[in-house]
């Protein structure tokens, strides 16, 4: 679900009405309850955190924003394959332009990804508070998730992959689903400890 | 290559930036519109952060990470939580022991092997079953350890049988090298008292005639190289009437041996006019001489042969050759 503080954060930019009309448009029939929504939001994160952008969270905001008031102008609905491919078609202008305005950032990040390996006290102390996160979080997953995401990603190498065989075999599904599966709980426990680890 | 395996590295290469531009941009386009490909992309994303915090990327793959996927906040901050989690992980596995159960488990269904025999215990004693379980993979633990305790135990032996062998070489070696550098001394030593000897000989041959050599003109010396068969002239040497002392280097030919002797005979009637102690060979590049030296007194107006015996380790000795000379007055 979408919670109540993104909502708040949104509407300086969209009206209640034109992101409800957003949201129904990217589930496509499917009441998904904003899930349709957070999914095509991370997945434009993604895209513009590949592309080295230092504020990807902005640019995939600025995204769905383009298309809901593209979606106001067209009546609530845009003619296109699905809504994910015009999400996309819009992502890349806004890359493009944020590009062209931004190009001083490349020279930031390079500045910021040296300074990537440095382990400060603060970094210490960030990890010890996600150690704790995790033992909270992990908590929090029910049991056969957590046997499933502990048994998936167990081991080095060979070892991993062996273990991720078996763990496929006994579940009686592909170790690409195993994958997949495995990966979403490790989505949940992760936002879990971001969460967490933002409010101590 | 399994189509997977073939996917998850082209993704990788995604992520480390280092596909060709179109291809990229193939891929950034299915990274939102394709359900499958966003999955699979963030399942190869978190085992390529793994495999970095685990250590397991190197050279270019590695290089590439840290230059271009690091360079992102928000992927650093997917390591760092990777990190976290890996040491999570790990303490649930050695804790929990869930793994070990699973694993009992699974062999149990996969293999239906030894274990699966005892499933009669299985629906009413779980606990008989895991006990059993657990002590199999102690015993096993406990095996590897032992075979590989033994296999450094075997590698450190022979390493040390190594050492002793080559320690034992060495002293062979140092006793051998003790052995001639004693063998010499003694040599050196006998040659020193028959010099000694000589010198007091001749001294009381000198005091007897009432002459002492002039200081600087007593002594006479000469090469002699050895005698060839059936041919060559005999040397001959003038020896001046105030010559007290007569030093000969023999030329020697090649040989085996390490020490020699020298006889001085009248070769008229075959008479032994002098013998050396044992001599050793002093030598300049291949050549090898013996220096030997007697009292002129000695020498009449006749021929004469220095005759060179090798001597052996157990100490036969050899004639090898004889050098003859003429003395003229």
């Amino acid at each position: 679900m979408v919670s109540t503080a993104h909502k708040q954060n949104r509407s300086a930019d969209l009206r209640e009405r034109t992101f409800r009309r957003l949201l129904v448009w990217l589930d496509q029939g499917v009441d998904t309850n904003g899930q349709s929504y957070l999914v095509i939001r991370g997945r434009l994160l993604g895209y513009f955190d590949r592309k080295n952008c230092l504020h990807a969270d902005e640019l995939a905001d600025e995204t769905l924003n383009r298309v809901a008031r593209r979606l106001e102008e067209e009546g609530g609905n845009i003619e296109t394959e699905i809504p994910a491919k015009y999400c996309y078609i819009v992502a890349r202008f806004v890359f493009m332009e944020h590009l062209r305005a931004n190009e001083k950032e490349i020279a930031a990040l390079d500045n910021v990804s040296r300074q990537a390996n440095v382990m400060s006290n603060e970094d210490r102390d960030r990890k010890e508070k996600m150690l704790e996160c995790l033992d909270h979080c992990a908590a929090k997953l029910d049991s056969s998730q957590r046997d499933l995401i502990f048994g998936y990603y167990v081991g080095e190498q060979r070892v991993k992959i062996e273990n991720r065989r078996s763990l496929a075999q006994t579940l009686g599904i592909t170790v690409n689903a195993l994958s997949i599966r495995a990966c979403r709980v490790r989505d949940k426990l992760e936002s879990c400890v971001k969460e967490c680890a933002g409010r101590q | 290559m399994s189509n997977s395996t073939n996917q998850n590295q082209v993704s990788t290469q995604y992520l480390l930036g280092t596909l060709p531009e179109v291809e990229r941009e193939r891929l950034d386009e299915l990274s939102v519109t394709s359900q499958e490909f966003a999955d699979s992309l963030s399942a190869s994303e978190k085992d390529l952060i793994d495999s970095y915090v685990q250590g397991e990327l190197s050279g270019s793959t590695l290089a590439q990470f840290e230059s271009h996927y690091l360079a992102s906040q928000i992927r650093r901050e997917r390591v760092e939580f990777a990190a976290a989690f890996q040491v999570f992980a790990k303490k649930q596995a050695v804790f929990d022991g869930s793994s070990i159960r699973r694993q009992a488990e699974l062999d149990r269904k996969r293999k239906g092997g030894w274990l699966s025999r005892l499933s009669v215990f299985g629906g009413q004693y779980p606990a008989l079953q895991w006990g059993v379980a657990v002590a199999a993979v102690v015993f096993i633990a406990a095996g590897g350890f032992l075979l590989l305790q033994n296999a450094r135990l075997r590698q450190q032996m022979s390493i040390e049988q190594a050492h002793r062998d080559e320690l034992q070489q060495r002293e062979l070696q140092l006793q051998k090298e003790l052995d001639q550098q004693r063998a010499s001394n003694t040599a050196i030593e006998q040659e020193l008292a028959q010099v000694r000897e000589e010198r007091a000989r001749m001294e009381e041959e000198l005091k007897k005639s009432g002459q002492f050599p002039a200081s600087g003109t007593g002594m006479l010396s000469f090469v002699l190289t050895p005698q060839l068969r059936g041919a060559g002239q005999t040397k001959s040497v003038s020896i001046p009437a105030n010559t007290s002392r007569v030093t000969v280097q023999l030329s020697l030919e090649p040989n085996d041996y390490q020490t020699f002797a020298v006889v001085l005979l009248d070769q008229s009637s075959h008479q032994e006019l002098w013998r050396s102690g044992k001599l050793k060979a002093s030598s300049r590049g291949d050549n090898r001489t013996l220096n030997v030296g007697f009292s002129a007194g000695l020498l009449k107006p006749q021929v004469y042969a220095l005759q060179v015996s090798g001597i052996s380790a157990n100490g036969q000795s050899e004639v090898l050759s004889d050098y003859p000379f003429k003395v003229v007055k």
